[in-house]
């Protein structure tokens, strides 16, 4: 691949993994990101800071675009976006309009040459070299599952839930203010920071115990100084049960090991075996002590337990997991990155010459779409 | 220039129909619009570190992606790291001491080592317990990537699927369509295929060249999984180990949870912009290449060339309704003279159809950049670097003009106010003000070289409450004399300027 391997070392193309809270950023072939920055925007309307999904019109999100890329090409990557190649990991399933804004964007304002849209549960999992898996994605603002077989994702077997950082820093808050914090402090930054540095995940025996009301003896407090200047008291109990809101017994049966379970239900029969021992985690909100051995004892627990799996999941069942490579907050940009470093950059890309064309962006979901590329 | 760091009152609509100060614009020579960073593109003209002020050009900046050398970051704090120096004792080499017993046996020498130091949150490089370095710009070990082993080959496993899957395709599709030779070749009439004959000669297999297979062991998944550490909830945690957020993704390859993993980050570079054009290709602002020089190359900024507006005063307390005045005062930049019209701004439907003007403008000239049109049209801008190459760029999207977000509050008295602004001549600058009279309009209340001042009457909008901003617009034609051809050529140009004359005050 002589030839090839000169185009990539000129222009590498630009791997950008957007996410709700943190955008992932840098070139394919590389190992890991450049660079992990919050997704913000500062407008350069009015200089104030913005998240950059926040947004009341198309404009508005098409503006904040611009502003956003335009520092990450010239502020963090310092490239020449003009006719560079872009690989896009996205949500299959995400949001129409910020897809076709953002390729919009793309290629009007910095005209580049081509974009690479690789589905984010399908780039984590080729991180791996296996072509089974279910994909459990945790970012800020939901948990997403996708099961893939054979390098195919089973998309009616899809579940989304809406907890993920967001959810876990309303429960600090909401914790902290019945312990009499005051609440003008508790702002997203620092409540972010409670979470990453003191929480963890607590064992599913305590976690019984928890739920039974008798609560084990908690960790130590902690004492927290906020910006210097006031010192509030991070009970221990909230440094254990925060992320329980992601395990909560409902009637709804929506917990985390309920989403993935159903999941490996919702797929046929012959496919839930390599699955069950087949599980990865990835993404932001995974990056925490103790979430995946308390998710395996959850799941064999109502593997074992509840009548409903019981029956439909029969035999010996063990839960594997797989370990990422790096962290989990950029395992999907990992896969973009690897995506990016071969040949399907060339093929496999939406070009300028045929966005023009259409002015679209074909869709994952549209089978015309689908019948066109296969 | 009154207002470069302020919030300006007076704005001008650029071409594209975002609304700047007049400090924010540009001023395209070529295609004789107003230009805005928005509508220009951006290109990265030259690399350099912002702490030693080091020009690195731009391919070894891509080699050291894009990190200088010599410089570092606090990794706590994000703060310029600094290197300090200590003695150290160290003994002397053992090859040159025993040497006829003077003395009595070893002898110490004193060294000079480094090490890197935060003056921001006292960070050092021995707290990641990185040896001290004998020269300052020593051989700092870099954080290496943990799994780098595995990511290459993850990487090679995938390149060469990729291609296998592209070989087979096109063997697939050249056995399915059938030879388009003309005449049968001898291997046909014989019934020996190429590969047979090959063999025969003994010759290796043409197939030989096809990608190898790249095995790769699958990640393998385990049902044993680490359990929380059992002292997590006895042990109370001591939070300056722990490291946070912005540490962590300021490592991006290993994220330490404790800070006593973090090594020094290599600082990035910065970056001198060039802008260009979009619709000529003409750059607008090209910056001197040395890193300590804040001068330009080409430097087409809009008040260079587009008379400048500034407000002097509101003539009138502004009540809805109610007629006010304001006074303006009008700079002419240029060497020549401009005749000044002042009007109304352009309806809704006039700025529509601008804008389907400026589109049918852009797909015109993208019809004929062929290079049959390009002779004609180097002769016509008749600049040497509007080369073909330019010319016959590929399909381009240009961004579509948008209409003006501001809109102006107040209706202007005066249908039309024309007058001439001189021309700017700096050794008038030192004249005494004795400008012979002349006759004036009456809304010129003064004058001197290539300055105006002139008063404005307008009336307010009923609607306007107590509070709100009276904006005034007005669309301004000016005579521009183009001095990029070989004959000067003067044009009659126009620019859309808003104004905040203040607020409406209650009774
Ligand atoms: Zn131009
Ligand atoms: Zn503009
Ligand atoms: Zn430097
Ligand atoms: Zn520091």
């Amino acid at each position: 691949m002589p030839l090839y391997e000169t185009v990539m070392q000129e222009k590498p193309p630009v791997v950008l993994d957007i996410g709700t809270a943190y955008t992932k950023l840098g070139f394919a072939a590389e190992a890991y990101p450049r660079k992990i920055i919050p997704s913000e925007v500062i407008l350069s309307s009015d200089g104030k800071t913005k998240a950059l999904l926040d947004y009341d019109s198309n404009t508005e999100l098409y503006d904040q675009f611009v502003d956003f890329l335009q520092m990450i090409f010239f502020k963090h990557l310092l490239v020449i976006p003009k006719e560079r190649k872009i690989v896009i990991v996205e949500n299959v399933l995400g949001q129409t309009i910020i897809r076709e804004t953002l390729a919009r964007v793309l290629f009007r304002h910095f005209e580049v040459s081509s974009i690479m849209f690789v589905p984010l549960h399908m780039a984590a999992l080729a991180t791996l070299a296996v072509p089974t898996g279910i994909v459990i994605d945790m970012g800020y603002t939901e948990t997403t599952v996708m099961p893939v077989y054979s390098r195919v994702q089973i998309l009616q077997a899809f579940q989304d839930q809406a907890y993920g950082g967001r959810a876990i820093h309303a429960e600090i808050k909401r914790q902290l203010l019945e312990a009499g914090v005051n609440g003008k402090h508790l702002t997203e930054s620092i409540l972010e920071d409670i979470k990453v540095r003191t929480c963890f995940v607590t064992n599913f025996e305590r976690a019984k115990a928890y739920r039974k009301g008798q609560p084990p003896a908690a960790p130590p407090d902690l004492e927290y100084l906020i910006n210097g200047e006031e010192i509030i008291v991070i009970p221990g109990t909230l440094r254990e049960t925060v992320f329980e809101i992601m395990f909560e017994e409902n009637n709804d049966r929506d917990s985390l090991p309920h989403l993935v379970l159903r999941a490996i239900l919702s797929c046929p029969v012959d496919v839930r075996r390599a699955l069950i021992e087949s599980i990865f985690v990835v993404g932001g909100s995974a990056i925490i002590m103790g979430l995946l051995s308390r998710l395996r004892a959850e799941m064999q627990y109502l593997a074992e337990k509840d009548e409903e799996y019981k029956q439909k999941l029969c035999g010996d069942i063990k839960f594997k997991f797989h370990k990422t490579i790096g962290r989990e907050n950029f395992t999907a940009w990992l896969g973009g990155s690897l995506c990016g470093g071969t040949d399907l950059i060339q093929t496999h890309s939406l070009t300028k010459e045929a966005y023009v064309k259409t002015d679209r962006v074909p869709d994952w979901i549209n089978l015309s779409d689908k019948r066109a590329t296969a | 220039m009154a207002n470069f760091m302020q919030n300006s009152v007076v704005s001008y609509a650029c071409t594209c129909g975002l609304v700047n100060p007049i400090t924010k614009l540009f001023f395209c020579r070529h295609c004789l619009k107003l230009r805005c960073g928005f509508c220009v593109c951006h290109e990265v003209d030259s690399h350099f570190c912002s702490n030693c002020l080091e020009n690195i050009p731009s391919s070894e900046a891509k080699h050291k992606k894009n990190c200088c050398t010599n410089c570092f970051n606090c990794p706590c704090c994000q703060h310029t790291l600094s290197a300090r120096a200590t003695m150290v004792v160290v003994p002397k080499k053992t090859d040159d001491s025993p040497k006829e017993g003077e003395g009595d046996g070893v002898k110490a020498v004193t060294k000079k080592m480094y090490y890197l130091s935060c003056l921001g949150c006292r960070w050092t490089s021995r707290d990641v317990g990185i040896p001290d370095q004998n020269v300052a710009t020593g051989a700092w070990p870099e954080n290496e990537c943990s799994y780098q082993t595995r990511f290459n080959a993850l990487l090679e496993y995938y390149q060469a699927v990729v291609l296998q899957d592209k070989q087979e395709k096109q063997e697939y599709l050249r056995r399915k369509t059938p030879k388009a030779h003309k005449f049968p070749s001898l291997t046909d009439r014989t019934g020996l295929t190429v590969s047979m004959i090959r063999r025969q000669i003994g010759w290796p297999d043409k197939n030989t060249q096809k990608a190898k297979p790249v095995n790769i062991t699958p990640s393998v998944a385990t049902d044993e999984l680490e359990d929380l550490p059992a002292d997590v909830f006895t042990q109370p945690i001591n939070l300056r180990n722990v490291s946070n957020i912005q540490q962590r993704h300021g490592q991006p390859s290993d994220q330490p949870f404790t800070v006593n993993k973090l090594y020094p980050q290599r600082r990035i570079l910065w970056i001198k912009r060039s802008l260009r054009c979009r619709q000529c290709e003409h750059n607008v602002i090209k910056p001197e290449y040395h890193p300590t020089s804040v001068k330009y190359r080409i430097q087409l900024f809009a008040n260079y060339h587009v008379p400048d507006v500034l407000l002097v005063r509101s003539e009138e307390v502004l009540h809805a309704g109610k007629s006010g005045s304001i006074i303006l005062k009008l700079t002419n930049p240029t060497m020549h003279d401009m005749s000044i019209k002042i009007k109304e701004l352009p309806t809704l439907s006039e700025e529509l159809e601008m804008i389907e003007e400026f589109k049918l403008a852009c797909k015109i000239k993208e019809n004929t950049a062929t290079s049959a049109a390009a002779e004609s049209l180097k002769s016509i801008t008749s600049s040497p670097s509007l080369t073909s190459t330019t010319l016959s760029r590929q399909t381009s999207l240009i961004e579509d003009p948008r209409i003006v977000q501001q809109k102006a509050n107040v209706k202007l008295n005066n249908s039309e106010l024309n007058f001439v602004l001189n021309q700017r001549d700096d050794s008038t600058e030192f004249d005494e003000d004795v400008q012979t009279p002349r006759e004036e309009p009456e809304f010129i209340i003064w004058r001197k070289s290539n300055k105006v001042s002139i008063r404005l009457p307008f009336t307010t909008d009923e609607s306007l409450k107590v509070g709100d901003l009276v904006k005034v617009g007005f669309t301004m034609e000016y005579t521009y004399v183009n001095t990029v051809t070989n004959t000067p050529t003067s044009h009659t140009l126009s620019a859309r300027v808003f104004i905040d004359a203040g607020q409406i005050l209650g009774e």
